[in-house]
């Protein structure tokens, strides 16, 4: 996996808000490839046309939830093995029993700081730096 | 999952009928029930109102960011207070693109401290523009203290004026403080690996 600089992020979720916060917290981790979406159906053709290693997404999202939209990533050629982050207003010890089930590699609970964000991110690619 | 991690207070009122919920600091309540009335009392505090007016549907939260959302840390909180609320609202069959919102709150009441409500009221603005939320009402900023009602199925909404609300000022920053260590410090107590 390749270190901070060359990692190419997504960040899914249907608040600009929250998009652009998570965006700024990867930014000062190293993290400058990074695209942003408000739903799933969005980001999927980014997804399959553009180098991506870790999709970060939101569960709570109109339309195709986080899950959801992991379930379709994995039974995708293109995207099985994209690494995917579940966000998600608490840790909901079901719900995330329910993401590992379908292929989460981990999760992150709002509002988390810059360097849950970082641990995060590393528990599944590696060391940024 | 989004959930409010406090529950407000009950009761009905004998006097006007209405159930009031109290909505405090750090609380969020939303409600299609038009016999409730959400309460809060507002100093340099912040409360969102949103609305739906085809789904029916209305809630509030109650939130302070003590540096008045300038640093991330306190960003993350806000951000998060307010999808909590927008997110129960969807829930119960609100639309985003129908959300109509009052803003209270933000007042500076303890003369000499940095106008940690201005700021307060800034973030709250700016994240109801950049989420494309329609501000339809409310009242912020000023001196005084409020006491807010708003009727969450109507959309109706009134305040009242707080007399003294320097020690309430007071509590609300104690309060914000001790909720974001706390929340920096929460604990991700699901383990995977």
């Amino acid at each position: 996996m390749p270190a901070a600089a060359k990692l190419h992020v997504v960040v899914v979720d249907d608040q600009l808000t929250m998009r652009t916060l998570v965006r700024t917290g990867l930014q000062q981790i190293g993290i400058v490839n990074s695209r942003d979406f408000p739903g799933a159906a969005e980001a999927w053709t980014s997804i399959q046309t553009h180098p991506t290693h870790v999709v970060i997404s939101d569960f709570n999202m109109p339309g195709m939830d986080g899950l959801e939209f992991l379930r379709a990533m994995r039974a995708c050629d293109t995207m099985k093995n994209v690494a995917f982050i579940l966000l998600t207003g608490r840790a909901d010890k079901e719900l995330v029993a329910r993401a590992v089930q379908f292929g989460a590699n981990n999760y992150l609970v709002k509002p988390f700081t810059v360097a849950t964000l970082k641990q995060k991110i590393e528990q599944v690619v590696g060391p940024l730096s | 999952m989004i959930q409010a991690a406090a529950q407000p207070r009950r009761f009905l009122n004998p006097q006007d009928g209405y159930v009031h919920v109290q909505v405090t600091q750090g609380e969020t309540w939303v409600t299609a029930d038009a016999r409730e009335v959400l309460t809060t009392v507002l100093g340099s505090c912040i409360a969102a109102c949103l609305h739906d007016p085809v789904a029916k549907v209305g809630g509030m939260n109650h939130f302070l960011l003590p540096d008045g959302g300038g640093q991330d840390r306190a960003a993350r909180y806000g951000v998060n207070a307010m999808e909590i609320l927008i997110n129960g609202l969807l829930r119960q069959g609100a639309a985003r693109a129908r959300l109509e919102a009052k803003l209270f709150g933000g007042a500076s009441v303890i003369a000499g401290l940095s106008d940690v409500g201005a700021g307060n009221v800034a973030f709250a603005e700016k994240f109801l523009a950049d989420e494309g939320i329609a501000l339809v009402g409310g009242d912020v900023r000023g001196t005084r203290a409020r006491r807010v009602q708003f009727w969450p199925v109507s959309g109706r909404a009134r305040q009242l004026a707080v007399s003294d609300g320097r020690t309430l000022a007071a509590r609300e920053l104690m309060v914000a403080e001790a909720t974001l260590q706390q929340e920096s410090e929460a604990p991700h107590d699901v383990e995977l690996f």
